[in-house]
């Protein structure tokens, strides 16, 4: 037993001894691309929860919003990418990605059913500055087709939970919860929009 | 018995740490070259991009659309090799890239349905640009056919493969349109489009 244990300390020290460095947050090429465009849209708070709320009322609104909304989200916010990594500037663009949040969130809180083409064109209009943010901020050193690639599976990835989690909304409970989901989102939006504007910092 | 055990176990993972590279295909043998083409392709991500592209349109058209592509991709990608050698690469830039990556992804995503011809003169043209872009990675004193050949099998297995699996996909719900199967796919173009329209925005800024 006491030789095992010998056999398994000396193992284990061997592993130790030989360790190379570890490139955690290696930031360059392909792999720097595709790990800063997946991560971008999920490090952001603001950014985070007005794509999920956008899936949750695409839930809520049922057909055809919950199936035309994936298919043209990507492509709206890729145009404001393409604004962005062009350095076109958009107005107030932060202070509009937190009222995203506030406005998406209230929508989803109340329930709001507009008509389908003025709720394609709020989550457009919001689509297009959420992409100028992400194609504005893309690392020099970083692949650009990788990033584009990590940036918009992320993107599609989150409006998928944001669907998948709004389809609780078909049980009345479940309907509260989403919600309540919603009323947090656009307490979320409300104090961004407050901190960009400079009220609360 | 339990001792025996350790040991084994021990003397295994020794064994492991003193692990050198397997060579069993090195590149420098007589197939090398064509290991070589063949993996050029696969080491960017844009003709990956391009080829699963081209396999998702095909393969949600149905098998009359995918069958073709069987014989007009491997063409495509070696004729466009070897005009690559002959004439470089430096007439193709991103913007051609990212302009079928844009076309293909909306065809998808709109879910156009596109006849046999028109597929094909698109296949041909993307197959005949990533064959020329690959022709640029050719080495000094690499065989130039073993090579060519190795990027067109390599297209040849890709854009089937994805082909034969969206067909599969798209098939078992048995329904034309409608279906999430039907969507999934579309939002694969939306995205696929995105990553063009992105790509062409970093094409134009630099």
């Amino acid at each position: 037993m006491r030789t095992a244990r010998l056999s398994h300390a000396t193992f284990l020290v061997t592993l130790l001894v030989m360790a190379d460095t570890a490139s955690a947050h290696e930031q360059q090429g392909v792999p720097g691309g595709l790990a800063s465009g997946f991560l971008h849209p999920l490090s952001g708070l603001d950014h985070l929860a007005a794509m999920v709320a956008v899936g949750l009322w695409g839930a809520q609104l049922g057909a055809p919003a919950i199936w035309i909304l994936p298919i043209t989200f990507p492509l709206v916010m890729a145009v404001g990418g393409v604004l962005g990594v062009l350095g076109i500037p958009l107005p107030l663009p932060e202070v509009v990605i937190a009222l995203s949040a506030l406005v998406l969130g209230g929508a989803v809180a109340s329930r709001l059913r507009l008509p389908f083409v003025f709720a394609a064109l709020v989550v457009g209009v919001f689509a297009i500055f959420h992409g100028h943010a992400h194609g504005a901020e893309l690392p020099k050193s970083a692949n650009a087709l990788a990033y584009g690639v990590g940036f918009v599976v992320a993107t599609g990835l989150l409006h998928l939970c944001g669907i998948a989690i709004g389809t609780l909304s078909r049980t009345p409970a479940g309907g509260r919860l989403i919600q309540a989901l919603g009323a947090s989102i656009a307490v979320l939006g409300c104090y961004f929009l407050l901190h960009n504007l400079g009220v609360w910092s | 018995m339990r001792r025996l055990l350790h040991r084994g176990a021990f003397a295994a993972a020794s064994l492991l740490l003193v692990a050198q590279c397997a060579e069993a295909h090195i590149v420098s043998s007589r197939l090398g070259d064509f290991y070589a083409g063949a993996l050029h392709p696969l080491t960017d991500l844009q003709d990956g991009v391009l080829w699963t592209a081209l396999g998702l349109l095909a393969g949600s058209l149905g098998a009359i659309h995918g069958r073709w592509l069987v014989l007009v991709a491997p063409v495509g990608l070696f004729l466009g090799f070897t005009v690559g050698l002959s004439s470089g690469s430096a007439w193709i830039g991103p913007l051609s890239t990212s302009g079928m990556m844009v076309l293909l992804g909306l065809l998808l995503a709109l879910g156009m349905r596109v006849n046999v011809a028109v597929l094909c003169a698109i296949a041909l043209a993307l197959c005949l640009m990533l064959g020329v872009v690959n022709a640029a990675g050719i080495g000094d004193g690499t065989d130039t056919v073993l090579f060519g050949v190795g990027v067109a099998l390599s297209g040849y297995v890709f854009i089937t493969l994805v082909t034969a699996l969206t067909f599969t996909f798209r098939k078992l719900d048995g329904q034309p349109t409608g279906t999430w199967r039907a969507i999934a796919l579309r939002a694969c173009g939306s995205w696929i489009a995105a990553i063009g329209l992105m790509m062409g925005g970093f094409a134009l800024a630099s």
